[in-house]
């Protein structure tokens, strides 16, 4: 056909301008590619992020509201535990009782994060219409600080929290919630029958570092739990520890001195689909006004480190950047391809002297440039995917912050006035970094190529059109 | 034919306007052969771009054959030009990176004609001008004679009525000349064209059925002078 040899013999002839060009789109669609894998990367990281603090199948979260902080000299609520630490050493107080706590391990299981919700709440949300399924969990903090024997004394170490989360798992509903997120690795999970026992499942890196394994022993607030699974889940800003049956955590667990018995301060909830979450979320609003109502969307914010600044830089520079580099590539190409339509001024002369209309020119000129764009694309494409390789391989951990509080109420009484805070513990995980190329990616380059060959063959089509025939014979060769 | 009648052409050289033709009235018969000569920028060149319908006149009108070349469309224009009117340019003008049949076949595209249509012609064209070894070479592996040639059987493979050849012989050498001369000369009695030539060459002028003089934008033709 002869618009093919034309256009292949043209090209072949200014091989190295083609090159050039299309090296230029290559680089500005390779990093358009690369920066949306980086981004796609970072969502997902996010994502396994929310998925671990909320499960894999729930669309709204609630939480019971924060606890209000306690004042300096509001003494601790009843039943609730303070420490008091002065130059006399360190105190213990249980409902205005103390003595001293020195070599003492106080462990506590509770939640500093969340007002309880009574469980019959749960049945309501369960009820609302575009609701299919609710279940209730404690996310709970075991903590426990071991005050040292000689604590107070000059040179004597401080105190310091351990704390691991505990989350009570409705195991009726085992779909929903965080452990639904995770995969067994060794043992099982929790059954419905283990609603009462003392059985829980274990993180695989908790129980890497904790060095147990499936029949260990697990001990919640001093209780046996016996290990009957490990589970790996996504790298979460603060992924539950251990997993316990919600009527055991009810059961162990304290918010503000009193039983945490039919008690839950989280609800799971599954909408019937995507399109119902806003109207879910306001239902349950209603229902709950003095609970927090979330959605995965609304997550992402509570999510700080590394992981948070990256997406930043992915979705914020690395766009403008990506758009830069495209317009820089796709104004070098149209440079170059009119000046190459300059070049041939006294061959399109010719053409239009045998009769050849303007169009049929144009089309010519539009064909060669679409060609270069669509190497470019693939090159753009293939460059994608290393520099997507690259980030994977090299690009540094990320880091998701969560605080987390302990559940613990410390007041100082020494030097000055009395000040009291509740201690939280950050926990943070490593997040790998990954870059995926996605199918809408290399169909975005591939438009994104078709349009720069487009766009450079139109200025110079631009050229043709208005050609003179009788001046464009009259250029010197 | 050919009518021209007060045909001026004129340019803008910055704030000065060029006469190129000056009230040009002339016609050339059907089958003519008409040389045209003159110094360089005295319009020569000009008259075959107006003749060709590359150019528009400023004033005055140009018909071939009843038509108006100066009223019709640019499509309309363009059309006549690929079914009626072949050139030759002193630099030949083929296309570099096509080889000389498909520079050939160029003149046949804007025809539709069809692959198999367009071999035969372009074999047919090739043959008539002593190319037919040559089909496969491009214009760089070519003499200057042999791509002269080439521009020719580009412009006969239409079969067109009128050939407009602007200083041919201008880049040859004084044999390769007179082979193309002569070539055209054998081209133009066999096919019964309206050749208008632009030549410095005396000798190849006097060829011609007339000749015609260009100075300064006028033409006064042997034995008529132009008003």
């Amino acid at each position: 056909m002869f618009f093919i040899t034309y256009l292949r013999r043209e090209l072949r002839r200014r091989m190295r301008q083609a090159i050039f060009i299309a090296l230029g789109l290559a680089l500005g669609i390779g990093l358009v590619v690369t920066v949306t894998a980086a981004s796609a990367g970072v969502k997902k990281a996010q994502s396994d992020v929310l998925k671990s603090l909320y499960g894999v199948g729930t669309d709204v979260t609630v939480t019971g509201a924060a606890p209000k902080p306690p004042t300096p000299g509001s003494g601790p609520p009843k039943g609730g535990q303070t420490f008091q630490i002065s130059p006399a050493g360190a105190q213990v107080c249980n409902d205005g009782k103390c003595h001293s706590a020195a070599g003492q391990t106080i462990d506590h299981l509770g939640s500093a994060s969340y007002n309880p919700i009574s469980q019959s709440e749960v049945a309501a949300v369960s009820r609302l219409k575009g609701v299919r399924a609710a279940a209730g969990g404690l996310a709970l903090s075991d903590t426990s600080i071991t005050i040292p024997k000689k604590f107070g004394q000059p040179g004597a170490p401080l105190p310091t929290p351990n704390s691991f989360n505990v989350q009570g798992v409705d195991t009726s509903h085992l779909s929903l919630g965080p452990l639904s997120a995770g995969t067994i690795t060794s043992g099982r999970s929790l059954t419905s029958s283990d609603a009462h026992a003392d059985v829980a499942v274990v993180d695989s890196g908790y129980a890497k570092s904790s060095k147990l394994k499936v029949g260990s022993t697990v001990k919640v607030v001093g209780h046996s739990f016996k290990v009957v699974g490990i589970v790996a889940q996504p790298q979460a800003g603060s992924p539950p520890q251990v997993f316990i049956p919600l009527a055991r955590a009810q059961a162990l667990g304290k918010a503000a001195g009193k039983s945490l018995k039919n008690e839950v301060n989280t609800i799971y909830v599954k909408a019937s689909s995507a399109a119902d979450i806003p109207a879910v979320q306001n239902e349950i609003k209603k229902l709950l006004p003095s609970g927090t109502v979330t959605t995965a969307s609304s997550l992402a914010s509570q999510v700080t480190g590394s992981l948070s600044s990256t997406a930043k830089l992915a979705n914020d520079l690395g766009r403008w950047l990506s758009i830069l580099a495209l317009i820089a590539a796709f104004a070098v190409a149209s440079l170059l391809t009119m000046a190459a339509v300059t070049r041939r001024v006294r061959e399109f002369g010719t053409l239009k002297a045998l009769g050849w209309r303007s169009r049929r020119i144009i089309a010519q000129v539009m064909g060669e440039s679409l060609v270069i764009g669509i190497v470019g694309g693939v090159a753009g494409v293939a460059l994608g995917f290393a520099g997507a390789a690259i980030i994977t391989a090299v690009a540094p951990q990320l880091s998701a912050t969560v605080a987390s509080a302990t559940g613990q109420q410390v007041v100082s009484a020494g030097g000055g006035a009395a000040r009291g805070f509740s201690p939280t513990v950050p926990h943070t995980v490593a997040v790998p970094m990954s870059a995926t190329v996605t199918a809408a990616a290399v169909v975005a380059a591939v438009v994104l190529a078709v349009i720069g060959g487009l766009l450079a063959g139109s200025f110079a089509s631009w050229r043709i059109a208005r050609l003179r025939p009788a001046d464009a014979l009259a250029r010197v060769a | 034919m050919y009518r021209l009648t007060d045909v001026t052409k004129l340019y803008a050289k910055g704030r000065q306007t060029v006469p190129a033709v000056r009230d040009l009235t002339l016609v050339i018969e059907d089958g003519e052969w008409l040389a045209v000569q003159g110094r360089t920028g005295h319009g020569k060149s000009t008259l075959l771009n107006l003749l060709g319908g590359l150019d528009r006149p400023t004033s005055g009108t140009i018909e071939l054959d009843g038509r108006n070349l100066s009223r019709l469309r640019e499509d309309q224009v363009t059309r006549l030009r690929a079914e009626s009117i072949g050139f030759i340019f002193q630099t030949f003008n083929l296309v570099p990176t096509l080889s000389a049949a498909e520079n050939v076949e160029a003149a046949l595209i804007p025809l539709r004609a069809g692959a198999a249509e367009r071999r035969r012609r372009v074999d047919v064209a090739l043959d008539s001008v002593g190319l037919g070894d040559r089909a496969r070479h491009l214009p760089g592996e070519m003499s200057g004679g042999q791509q002269q040639r080439a521009a020719i059987a580009r412009a006969l493979v239409k079969e067109p009525k009128v050939l407009l050849a602007d200083e041919p012989t201008g880049n040859l050498d004084e044999d390769t000349r007179d082979e193309i001369i002569n070539l055209l000369e054998k081209l133009w009695r066999e096919r019964g064209l309206t050749l208008v030539l632009v030549t410095h060459d005396t000798a190849i002028a006097r060829r011609a059925q007339r000749v015609g003089v260009m100075s300064k934008g006028l033409l006064s033709v042997h034995g008529v002078a132009a008003t």
